[in-house]
């Protein structure tokens, strides 16, 4: 039963931050203590592919798992890999010597001194962000109890990722509208003094600031700050620069 | 009604009228169908402030704005500053006493009800849809559904639009139809230079002027460009 709090908890916690911002590698790595907590394995790890496609390791629960995922990218052989590149489960699978699945990943595994691996895929509808590896020092394979709870960490990692990435999107873009917004403001606000400092109407004193831009190569937008800040020189509003 | 099912029949809806390009102005079009309103406007917010409409369907909704913008104050803004609906079913009788300038030019235009519903993705908050109807009523349970999904609708069409917009520059898809007081930006260049003040100074005085003479910022501000106005 206390298993069964601890699990609720967790799912509950990382649901949490599927509103606040936060940070994907923290939440990967929360991800990876869970695991070892929860589902009676010794290590844990996940690997998210990079927009460009390849994968790249993100957390992991150990410095030995660490330094295994490091060689199971470099070695471009291994259970997360290839749970990335099906879209499947892997294992569990015992690891045996001059296995012919994974030959280095497996001698390198049992050097460390694991034992067994299974790898779930981190999937958000049809897309694999990456996967998580979960080994064990035991040849005991997962209990279908805890594949289950793997099964739905994996899958609540992958909508935090899908949700963070879209909310990082859209944080840019409303950034982007709001100065372009504020750009606009203060050109505004520049035809306003102009305006006032040549005794002509909005549209005159555009006129001439676009003129006084074009013919010194300067910005549209940086005219615009200067008149504002008093900064502008007089000749821009002046009726001779508007030819 | 399952979320989805609203959905699409809210995007339905808005086929109906030829919404294919990303305009908010469409989605207030079809909001007072949808919703069951009299009107309907998008107010967009940032750093705490009104920035400007998005679209308005009607006069009553352009000052239901266009008073928020001036007062700093009303559903849209609490909805925004507060990241909640906000609802006053009946303006003249209201449960809770607040928007003590907004209301009574609000009930004068002729709005009985007022709405705002959070504009958000994500994390991202926007500003506001603005809904009003010229009876006391509240909205069901229903129509406020409808709305949280059009509000969400609404808010992703902002940013898609943005998001095909040149480097620097507001999307065009936006500013049609958007009102974005730019007028009050060139009243502010022109009093700071009667003045001899800073243009951050000048639009203080200018809403000072519009509160102490109970006038729209708007007004105010197309008076001082029509030179009918000098606030020295």
């Amino acid at each position: 039963m206390t298993r069964e709090a601890d699990v609720v908890r967790s799912l509950v916690e990382m649901a949490d931050t599927l509103v606040d911002d936060y940070d994907v590698v923290d939440l990967l790595t929360g991800l990876t203590g869970k695991c070892v907590n929860l589902l009676g394995v010794s290590a844990a790890g996940v690997m998210l592919t990079h927009p460009s496609g390849r994968p790249g390791l993100v957390a992991s629960s150990s410095e030995a798992m660490r330094l295994l995922e490091l060689f199971e990218l470099q070695a471009q052989e291994g259970p997360c890999l290839d749970a990335i590149r099906t879209g499947e489960g892997v294992g569990p699978e015992v690891l045996v010597p001059g296995s012919r699945q994974w030959p280095s990943f497996t001698a390198e595994a049992l050097e460390v001194g694991f034992q067994s691996v299974t790898a779930l895929p981190l999937r958000y509808r049809d897309v694999v962000l990456g996967a998580l590896n979960l080994l064990s020092t035991t040849p005991d394979t997962m209990a279908e109890a805890d594949r289950i709870v793997a099964r739905a960490f994996a899958d609540l990692a992958a909508v935090s990722i899908v949700h963070h990435r879209s909310n990082v999107e859209a944080i840019r873009l409303n950034e982007q509208l709001s100065a372009a917004l504020t750009s606009r403001v203060v050109i505004e606000q520049a035809k306003g003094v102009l305006a006032e400092r040549a005794g002509v109407d909005l549209a005159e004193a555009f006129a001439r600031m676009r003129h006084y831009a074009r013919n010194h190569n300067h910005r549209l937008t940086d005219v615009a700050e200067a008149a504002v800040a008093g900064t502008l020189d007089p000749t821009a509003w002046q009726p001779g620069s508007a030819q | 009604m399952a979320t989805d099912d609203r959905l699409h029949r809210i995007l339905g809806s808005l086929a109906a009228v030829g919404a294919e390009s990303l305009a908010p102005g469409r989605l207030c079009e079809v909001c007072p169908e949808i919703v069951g309103v009299s009107g309907a406007g998008v107010m967009l917010m940032s750093g705490d402030v009104p920035r400007g409409s998005l679209c308005a369907t009607d006069s009553v909704s352009q000052l239901i704005e266009n008073l928020q913008y001036t007062l700093g104050e009303g559903p849209c803004v609490d909805a925004y500053l507060q990241d909640q609906v906000v609802a006053e079913p009946d303006l003249a009788e209201p449960a809770t006493r607040r928007w003590l300038a907004f209301t009574p030019p609000a009930l004068d235009a002729g709005a009985r009800a007022v709405f705002g519903f959070p504009l958000r993705v994500g994390t991202v908050r926007l500003g506001a849809l603005n809904l009003y109807r010229d009876r006391p009523s509240p909205l069901t349970a229903d129509q406020h559904a409808d709305a949280l999904v059009v509000a969400d609708v609404a808010a992703r069409w902002v940013l898609e639009a943005q998001a095909g917009a040149p480097s620097g520059t507001v999307a065009a898809d936006l500013e049609t139809g958007a009102d974005f007081h730019f007028a009050v930006h060139n009243a502010a260049g022109m009093v700071s230079v009667q003045l001899g003040i800073s243009v951050a100074e000048a639009l203080i005085r200018l809403r000072a002027f519009a509160f102490v003479h109970d006038r729209l910022l708007a007004d105010v501000a197309d008076a001082v460009i029509a030179r009918t106005l000098r606030l020295d």
